[in-house]
């Protein structure tokens, strides 16, 4: 019997060859968007898993609550981890530090020579950050290799990377930043891509601890370097330190009136999803994004199976006398659904045969899109196989029930006569699920040229100053580069193409950002804080500021002169700016005269509003030279510039960026869902008319008879055109009806993220009509026309 | 008012060539109601859908009142059958989804006639048909017989010069049959020409003349005394 079955279902499928290829190549598309989005979400779960205890560490972070709002950091105060490991001796088994930094690392050959010189991230970490996070160790471990000073761990990966093969490394010396030498105590397994933890060398925090210009005392300074981890006892609940922390921050902050400061603790399975609280890795993936993933893979699965559907209630007639003859035999209507449903299995696993290839081929554009490495590896990953067969089964059944139903229902006597008319397949049904699948197709449509023209917004926003063609160039400030700054931009400037330079600690828009108290005028501290840019003379030529009163600053070392933008002094109330110049302000217990007031410009991602802006000149507090360069010759200059530079600094690496790449970064999430936008809203709307196309044809099939009744009548190619297309493009219609409100609901939320965006407009939504019609128009005209053309005689003569 | 000349159609597929008309020539006058009969497969369908310009012969001439139709392109082909023409099948070929009303009234609907006058002239075909209580029905829902005289009232409707009937009564039982006919007869009397394609005899001996084809020939003519006769 199931031979039989298995038979009858290919040969069917056989028969109706374009609808079977519709529905299969509709369905593998949808299952690999499926695949291909699971992949990502399972890469993206598996973060910082598999951690002992992982559901008893936590994390310790830093948040302020002023009038400006809300503000936390990854890092907390240096002096933290000592005074939380004290406090909390009864609720907390261990408390571990690790802090970040990097820079030059080099390696000397036997003969002392120096064979390799790179840039590296370094971790400083305490023994019990080790004891908390049991990472494995191939030599060595916590307790002996990181509790002296000068110690260091390496990766796997770097130890043959630096000292060729690992086995040979411990014991051996590395140099870093031209300053210390660290000897290899230790050897950590390769840490996976999917950690927030690239600890490739890591050395003893005592070493840090050493370093003379390191304070471990002060609470008033958090840098998001500082990370600090701990361990619960396994009775003591997270809620029971979170009620304590309060407390504990009051009792060592300082209090001012300009915000309160405080501790909080964070759990570890959440550092990979916070995307206010950084990162090791600098890689988030807010939780809310996977989920709309999920939810778009569930729409393109949903709009296959809606075809799926749809082709095959609409064919259910033509197998009525099949189901007619088989009950009238003695089938059951269980043995019947389950015949209907076997075909549907078949169908879907021939789906995902195609679908597994079409993964593959998708993979390299995911991985680069996602800039991860993830793989479609049913071996490493047996979920990915679970999720796999549970597609198939859940496909089958969502695509193949209600036809099974609708087929195994008919009337046999009615069946045999073959008088089960084209109805009977639930057109009423079929026209909602079209509606449906449009409605999403429309959305999707809306939502790509919102997100695109948001983007276009963004790219395009004059930003106060000009971003382009300006490289910045980092430069220490040791005591001895300090020296070197004027030779270095004397001669940078004398190469042709560059227009001008300054040193600076940071461009105008910058992701680094330091805050800062201030006086204004000698009166008491204002109740905001400064967002602080300290550069040379040459920073508001160089970007391109403009000045909406005074001037810019001249020469100095230290702070004399000062510049606020318009946004600083609307805040301290002040009306007339020119009445400001001249003021005195106090910052960084240093005085300084207010000389001009710079015009506002964007200093954050558009995302967030303008700051109060206040720029002066401290020397040793410069990391970068900016480059101002004609844009067509910078390919000529840079290297120009790196020459100089290696000459100029010998002992240290040569790091450069541009400025408007930088700003397009804060930007990457917003790209990625712009091409994520832009590929799945091409693949529902290829799903969904290549579904039209199958029910246009098959409508157009039905009413052939019609059709040559008309035509014999003196109806005209074009009005049978006409009529066949009119309930398609009604359907469409309403479907976008219906997107609209949804659409505008999604995409007024999504704008609302942005401080700087669009006007929500009617265009988005007329064009997205006027696109889904206008496809609907030629692909149903493609199929109707060649029904209206058709000979009539034939159609007329048999029933 | 119809002049058929050296009519030649051939039916090619892969393999053979079938020659349904073979130079025929018919010529039919106004007024007449003539009877097309012969074995299956003599070509008498395929004649009347030629005459119908539902299909394009090989060769030949067809002139209706000095009109040549086999040079038209499809456009003037279908306006001249919507003006002129009016068909009545076997299966009788009714919409389905439209009520008896909405079937008569297409071919207006077609023809450009104006709503208002659309219903006048329906109403009136209805009522001569007597299917007046049937008007709101679909088709599944009358008789054969029934269905069979919406089929007639729409191709009345549009007043045409030539009605084309291909055995009109062979889906139906002879009462019904008998009905049909007296209704083509009548319609006969009132001046609108008739060609119909038939297998009966019984039918056949409703018209004025019979034409006996074979093989794609006419092999014989015959003209009907008795009805002819009935006419003076």
């Amino acid at each position: 019997m199931f031979k039989l079955n298995l038979k009858i279902a290919w040969r069917n499928l056989w028969k109706n060859k374009g609808y079977t290829f519709i529905n299969i190549l509709g369905l593998s598309i949808g299952m690999a968007s499926c695949i291909l989005i699971f992949i990502f979400i399972r890469y993206q779960m598996s973060f910082d898993e598999g951690f002992k205890n992982e559901d008893r560490i936590y994390r310790l972070t830093t948040n302020w609550t002023s009038a400006d709002g809300f503000a936390e950091s990854q890092g907390v105060p240096k002096p933290t981890p000592a005074a939380f490991r004290n406090d909390f001796k009864n609720q907390v088994e261990k408390v571990g530090s690790i802090r970040q930094d990097g820079g030059v690392i080099k390696v000397k050959d036997d003969a002392g020579k120096e064979r390799i010189k790179v840039q590296e991230d370094v971790f400083y970490a305490e023994p019990e950050f080790f004891q908390i996070m049991n990472f494995e160790w191939l030599e060595g471990n916590p307790n002996q290799s990181l509790t002296q000073p000068n110690t260091v761990v390496l990766s796997q990966e770097m130890a043959n990377k630096l000292f060729g093969d690992w086995n040979k490394a411990v014991g051996k010396t590395i140099n870093y930043q031209n300053r210390d030498n660290f000897t290899v105590s230790g050897i950590l397994k390769d840490i996976p891509d999917n950690s927030s933890f690239p600890l490739n060398i890591v050395v003893s925090y005592q070493t840090f601890k050493n370093y003379k210009n390191e304070n471990f005392n002060s609470w008033g300074n958090t840098s998001s370097n500082d990370e600090c981890y701990f361990l619960l006892k396994p009775s003591v609940s997270i809620d029971e330190i979170r009620s304590i922390l309060p407390k504990f921050s009051e009792k060592y902050f300082q209090k001012d009136n300009s915000g309160k400061e405080e501790i909080s603790a964070q759990a570890l399975t959440d550092v990979h999803y916070n995307e206010n609280l950084g990162n090791f890795a600098n890689r988030t993936m807010p939780k809310k994004e996977l989920y709309g993933l999920a939810i778009i893979g569930a729409f393109l699965l949903l709009t296959a199976c809606i075809n799926f559907i749809n082709l095959a209630t609409a064919q259910a007639v033509s197998r009525s006398k099949e189901v007619g003859v088989r009950k009238v035999m003695g089938s059951l209507r269980k043995q019947l659904v389950f015949q209907f449903l076997t075909e549907t299995l078949t169908i879907s696993v021939l789906a995902l045969l195609i679908a597994c290839v079409l993964t593959e081929i998708a993979l390299p554009g995911m991985r680069s899109l996602f800039q991860d490495n993830i793989s479609f590896s049913i071996i490493s990953h047996p979920i990915i196989l679970v999720f796999i067969v549970v597609l198939v089964i859940v496909v089958s059944f969502l695509a193949g029930f209600y036809p099974a139903m609708v087929m195994s229902g008919f009337s046999p006597a009615l069946a045999i006569k073959n008088k089960i008319s084209a109805n009977a397949g639930g057109l009423g049904l079929r026209k909602v699920l079209v509606v449906v699948q449009f409605s999403i197709t429309v959305i999707l449509i809306i939502g790509t040229l919102v997100v695109l023209k948001q983007m276009n917004y963004m790219r395009e926003k004059p930003l106060g100053f000009n971003p382009s063609a300006i490289a910045m160039v980092s430069v220490r400030n040791d005591s001895l580069s300090l020296l070197k700054y004027q030779i270095l931009q004397e001669r940078v400037s004398k190469i042709p193409g560059v227009l001008s330079t300054s040193f600076c600690r940071n461009p105008p828009s910058s992701s680094n950002n330091n805050e800062s108290n201030f006086r204004y005028n000698g009166t008491e501290k204002a109740n905001f804080q400064v967002n602080t840019k300290v550069a040379d003379e040459n920073y508001f030529k160089t970007f391109g500021l403009t000045f909406a009163a005074g001037r810019g600053f001249s020469k100095s070392d230290t702070i004399r002169e000062i510049v606020v933008n318009e946004t600083a002094l609307k805040k301290l109330n002040v009306v007339n700016f020119n009445d400001a110049l001249g003021k005195k302000i106090r910052i960084w217990d240093k005085e300084g005269t207010l000389v001009g007031v710079v015009k506002d410009f964007n200093n954050l991602s558009l995302h967030e509003p303008i700051s109060p802006v206040l720029i002066t000149t401290v020397k040793e507090n410069y990391r970068n030279l900016a480059v101002k360069m004609d844009s067509k010759q910078i390919l000529a200059v840079m290297p120009k510039i790196e020459k100089i530079w290696n000459d100029t600094f010998p002992e240290n690496f040569y790091s450069a960026s541009f400025v408007d790449d930088d700003i397009s970064q804060y930007y990457e999430t917003e790209r990625v869902m712009g091409v994520l936008f832009k590929v799945f809203a091409g693949v529902i709307i290829f799903i969904s008319f290549i579904g039209l196309f199958g029910l246009i044809s098959f409508v157009a099939t039905q009413r052939t008879k019609e059709v040559a009744i008309r035509k014999v009548l003196g109806a005209s190619t074009i009005e049978l055109v006409r009529m066949l297309n009119g309930s398609f493009l009604i359907m469409v219609f309403i479907a976008n009806l219906v997107a609209w409100p949804l659409a505008y609901l999604f995409i007024s939320k999504w704008l609302s993220t942005f401080t700087y965006r669009i006007e929500i407009s009617i265009w988005p939504f007329a064009l997205a009509m006027i696109i889904s019609m206008v496809i609907t128009l030629i692909t149903v005209s493609i199929r109707s026309f060649k029904a209206a053309n058709a000979n009539t005689i034939d159609a007329l003569k048999y029933e | 008012m119809i002049k058929i000349e050296n009519l030649e159609k051939v039916y090619k597929t892969e393999e053979v060539e079938t020659t349904a008309l073979n130079g025929i020539n018919l010529h039919v006058k106004e007024g007449e109601f003539v009877s097309i009969m012969g074995p299956s497969g003599c070509g008498k369908s395929t004649l009347l859908n030629v005459m119908g310009l539902l299909d394009k012969p090989e060769s030949g001439s067809y002139k209706f009142i000095d009109t040549e139709l086999l040079t038209l392109n499809d456009r003037e082909r279908s306006n001249f059958r919507k003006r002129n023409m009016g068909f009545v099948f076997q299966n009788f070929n009714l919409i389905d989804e439209l009520t008896v009303f909405e079937n008569i009234e297409l071919p207006l609907i077609y023809n450009r006639i104006p709503a208002s006058e659309r219903k006048t002239l329906v109403n009136e075909i209805i009522e001569r048909m007597n299917i007046v209580n049937r008007s709101g029905h679909f088709p599944q829902q009358l008789s054969g017989g029934q269905q069979q005289r919406v089929a007639v009232a729409r191709a009345l409707v549009t007043k045409p010069k030539l009605v084309l009937a291909d055995e009109p009564t062979g889906n139906l039982d002879s009462s019904h049959g008998n009905e049909v006919m007296e209704l083509l007869c009548e319609l006969n009397e009132t001046g609108t020409t008739i060609v119909m394609v038939t297998h009966s005899s019984h039918d056949a001996s409703f018209s004025n003349r019979i034409i006996n084809l074979k093989d794609g020939h006419v092999v014989s003519e015959k003209i009907n005394k008795s009805r002819n006769e009935e006419l003076i």
